[in-house]
């Protein structure tokens, strides 16, 4: 105890702000502006990738927020560290300095603290204010989209829905294919667990949760091949989900969707000859009954009632107008569902067989 | 409070402080169920200490995945169990126990003057549930191991079977173990505090004590509550979350994030104060903006629970609800800021030793400043759309918690070890180890950020793809990897430091490092009973130079001059000279 109760001990005065404090502020201050400089006129590549020609005008307004921050964040980040190493070097105590020795006995400053109260909430709604005008634009930016399409996570693939294709497209041996310049529409959702859908180079991503649909709103405007990722935990193989968009001019992108159609039409949807009602019975009791119930439309639990399919007047606008026919039926247990009405996972979801969808659409089609 | 509480004690013959009770015989009484706060303090170290080495294995073996992009030493399968059981023991056994169960137990009694927490018992209680959830938590690899993240987010988590029932009844407990603690050190601090230790007088690690157990009381419970509804769909059947039978993930979501976004501050609150304790003492001066640094971590607590749903942007929130929370994360901003910069002026014109906890002090504000910052980026929705689930947030995270609650631990470790042991660390093995931690921690979590700017997803068992059209990442991925060694090495110093110096150590005396807070006034180790009689406060602890602010420490006469500073007629409960 004796070493605190020595006589009062001397403080070390300090000139100013301390020797060199002007300099080094300044020196400092230099390095921020010339970074801050950098950041804005050199492409960032490095960090973002397809910086220095963005491939949606989305990512441009976002790497514009980006550099801003960055460059806020980096000089704040300066002037804190090097400020600590200063501090740490000029106020250090000298060797065979007596350990009594005191620091100068401030205990506040107000004047000080309103100041570093002040400076940062002004930045910070200066963030605000550029963040909300950005994000207005990523939600709301595009108007009307000329392509709305849906995209569905599965373990371990994205399906890709284009309105007019019969059949999907799937990420294992396919790409999603958008046509550039044209504003699109990406309704997100999933058949199974969480799953996300990100293009790094678009800058968007939107969680794919099943149940529920999410919009993705764009325009590409750089032609070329990208990954989509898959950024939310899915499994086994979330590493390996992945996917490829081609963005390509839209002559080459009608071309692809003509072939796309054709080959939907040659695809032999699966034969519903022969299916048994009773045992559709038993497989809807064992692989349908918790989302829907056998009663009218509105009695929904997570998708409709499925009473009177074929001829509930309610049930058209599932499809194309029309009540539904067994084929219609038997499309969409074979590929799922997604739209206003929610998401049904589809067979490779659900796990059915040709048999069982030929037996359920029999069931289904029995019920008056 | 203050008159009414602390009129009598010192008048008082024979109060209820004066009473000692025998110090409580046999190992078992002593050393294992002990009820006195300093052993269950040191007792939460170690658990915690053996949690983090279990941790950091599983962390190595992450990194040692990642050599290869195609993935070096497992499965999918098994990549997916290592990461979860890396990050929920570091969160929920390492992180909490260490810093609110380890420092906050062994300091704040002392530092308040106080001979024990309010409730023995329940303290004793809370510490044995965190090793019993840690064996339910290791159990679940015998069931093939929980495979979600530390997160289990369903409906992934619903695959995980008995491993996942057992993850959750393992976080329920710790949990528990979490809400009594924090209700525990709320009344200590509010009832227990020294006569005359006003509110303003409070060491500022106990006022990140206070503020941290509100959160542990408040937030912890709507943790349960998630956990308990996902126990129930494994168990039961309840189809609480699954999407396919109604449930909803988001509703998972948002109970786990109002828990697990304030248990972020739980964990850096603490840390906070150790480095308000760590900066005066080796700086030699007061701590500066003493208010406003109380303030700010009341503020950090209450803001904490409006902001939770930031790591749901892309999750399917409506756009209208991300706006407020994107505005109040950013407001988390300034009173962290009003911190880094008090803690700034604290060391300007000090007379700075270097000593090891300052050396993690003044580290803690290098990286946790920078940390703070990415999380800025993090917090602006639209930035967030591309940000989320990538490794910046992994680099990001481990900014913040490795050099931010880690640094602040290690700080209050090695400026509180002379206390626990009676002997100093060896200084020489503490600056290395200090250098190797520090280089390690941010050569390895640096080249996370532009990994994941570039377009890495976290939670990848291999990363083929990515590495296909980023050559690059295969290479910063091998130097993230040898540079995490280097922490390696930083602990496993650490650990023969910490051995060797309990018997080899200098010895310490009562007061090493010439602080002023109250546990320094005291033997090292403290006895039992912390203070024969219970210490008067005159003054806040921080005025270097001045005379101790203290009477009736326990020595045979009282060497301090009985203050005569104009500052002690006002606010000090007793006359001069009482």
């Amino acid at each position: 105890m004796t070493d605190v109760a020595a006589p009062k001990p001397q403080e070390v005065p300090t000139k100013g702000l301390g020797p060199g404090f002007w300099p080094f502020a300044i020196a400092l201050t230099v390095l921020n502006v010339a970074v801050a400089l950098l950041i804005y006129y050199a492409p960032l590549d490095f960090f973002l990738p397809g910086e220095s020609n963005e491939v949606a005008d989305r990512a441009a307004d976002i790497d514009a927020l980006f550099k801003f921050m960055s460059a806020f964040g980096f000089a704040i980040f300066t002037y804190v560290a090097g400020f600590v190493i200063y501090f740490a070097i000029v106020f250090r105590r000298r060797r065979g300095e007596p350990r009594e020795t005191i620091g100068v006995q401030v205990h506040d400053s107000p004047t000080l603290e309103l100041w570093w109260t002040i400076v940062p909430v002004l930045i910070i709604v200066a963030l605000i204010w550029m963040s909300i005008n950005v994000w207005a634009k990523v939600q709301f930016g595009n108007g009307s989209p000329a392509l709305t399409m849906e995209v569905i996570g599965h373990q371990f693939y994205f399906e890709y829905r284009y309105p007019g294709l019969k059949s999907s497209v799937y990420s294992n041996g396919e790409a999603m294919h958008l046509p550039l310049g044209e504003p699109v529409r990406v309704l997100v959702t999933s058949a199974d667990v969480l799953h996300s859908f990100w293009v790094p180079e678009i800058r968007l991503k939107a969680t794919a949760v099943p149940g529920l649909v999410q919009n993705v709103n764009f325009t590409p405007t750089r032609t070329g091949s990208f990954q989509i990722v898959c950024a939310e935990f899915c499994g086994v193989d979330h590493s390996v989900m992945q996917g490829q968009l081609i963005i390509e001019s839209p002559a080459a992108f009608r071309k692809w969707f003509a072939g796309e159609q054709t080959k939907a039409v040659s695809a032999a949807p699966v034969s519903l000859a022969g299916g048994d009602a009773a045992a559709g019975k038993a497989v809807f009791t064992q692989k349908c009954a918790a989302c829907h119930a056998i009663a009218p439309f509105e009695q929904k639990i997570v998708g409709p009632g499925l009473a009177k399919l074929t001829d509930d007047p309610k049930h058209p606008t599932l499809v194309d107008g029309k009540p539904p026919t067994p084929d219609d039926i038997g499309e969409i247990l074979e590929n799922g569902y997604t739209g206003p009405l929610g998401a049904m996972p589809n067979r490779q979801a659900t796990g059915i067989s040709d048999k069982d969808i030929a037996d359920l659409v029999a069931y289904l089609s029995s019920l008056k | 409070m203050e008159a009414g509480m602390h009129a009598t004690p010192a008048l008082h013959e024979h109060d209820s402080d004066d009473h000692i009770h025998p110090p409580p015989e046999g190992f078992i009484r002593k050393y294992v169920f002990s009820l006195d706060h300093k052993v269950i303090g040191v007792q939460y170290f170690i658990t915690g200490i053996l949690f983090m080495l279990i941790g950091g294995s599983f962390a190595e073996l992450i990194r040692l995945q990642l050599w290869k992009p195609e993935g070096a030493i497992m499965s999918h399968e098994a990549y997916n169990v290592v990461y979860t059981m890396h990050g929920t023991p570091m969160v929920w056994l390492v992180l909490i126990p260490l810093v609110t169960g380890a420092i906050g137990n062994f300091v704040m009694p002392l530092q308040i003057g106080a001979r024990d927490v309010a409730f023995p018992w329940l303290n004793m209680i809370s510490f044995w549930i965190v090793p019993l959830s840690g064996v339910v938590l290791f159990s679940t690899l015998l069931y093939g191991g929980a495979h979600a993240g530390w997160t289990e987010y369903p409906p992934i988590s619903l695959q995980d079977g008995v491993a996942g029932a057992l993850w959750c009844l393992s976080i329920i407990l710790v949990g528990v173990s979490s809400t009594m603690t924090g209700m525990n050190f709320m009344v200590t601090i509010i009832k227990m505090r020294a006569p005359g230790m006003t509110w303003t007088r409070m060491p500022l690690f106990v006022w990140a004590t206070l503020a941290t157990a509100l959160m542990n009381m408040i937030a912890t419970v709507a943790l349960s509550a998630a956990l308990l509804a996902l126990f129930l769909e494994h168990v039961y059947n309840v189809p609480f979350f699954d999407p396919s039978r109604g449930g909803s993930p988001l509703l998972y979501q948002h109970m786990f994030w109002f828990y697990s976004h304030p248990a972020v501050y739980i964990f850096i609150l603490p840390a906070f104060g150790v480095i308000s304790e760590v900066l005066p003492t080796f700086a030699r001066k007061p701590i500066f903006g003493y208010k406003m640094i109380a303030f700010s971590s009341m503020a950090i607590a209450i803001l904490g629970f409006a902001v939770w749903a930031h790591h749901m942007y892309p999750s399917g929130l409506a756009p209208w609800i991300q706006t407020p929370f994107m505005i109040l994360t950013f407001a988390v901003g300034v009173p962290t800021g009003i911190k880094i910069f008090s803690w700034l002026a604290t060391i300007w014109g000090g007379r700075i030793q270097l000593t090891v906890p300052m050396l993690y002090a003044l580290a803690f504000l290098i990286t946790f400043t920078f940390g703070g910052i990415t999380g800025i980026f993090l917090a602006s929705v639209p930035a967030n759309l591309h940000e989320h689930g990538s490794y910046f947030v992994v680099g990001h995270f481990h900014y913040v918690v490795g050099g931010g609650a880690v640094f602040g631990f290690l700080a209050g470790l090695t400026y509180w070890y002379p206390k626990v042991t009676g002997r100093m660390l060896d200084e020489r093995m503490g600056k290395i180890g200090f250098w190797l931690f520090f280089a390690g921690l941010n050569l390895t979590f640096l080249p996370m950020h532009w990994l994941g700017l570039e377009g890495m997803a976290r939670r990848y068992a291999s990363y083929e793809y990515f590495a296909k059209t980023h050559p690059d990442s295969v290479f910063w991925n091998q130097f993230a990897t040898v540079s995490s060694f280097l922490m390696v090495a930083s602990v496993a110093l650490l650990a023969v430091n910490l051995i060797w110096s309990l018997r080899h150590g200098k010895l310490a005396g009562n007061n090493p490092w010439g602080a002023r807070t109250l546990e320094w006034m005291i033997s090292s180790p403290p006895p039992y009973y912390n203070f024969k009689k219970i210490p008067i406060v005159y003054d806040r602890p921080y005025d270097f130079g001045e005379p101790l602010p203290y009477r009736n420490l326990d020595h045979e006469t009282d060497p301090y001059p009985a203050p005569t500073r104009a500052s002690l007629a006002g606010p000090a409960p007793f006359p001069a000279g009482a």
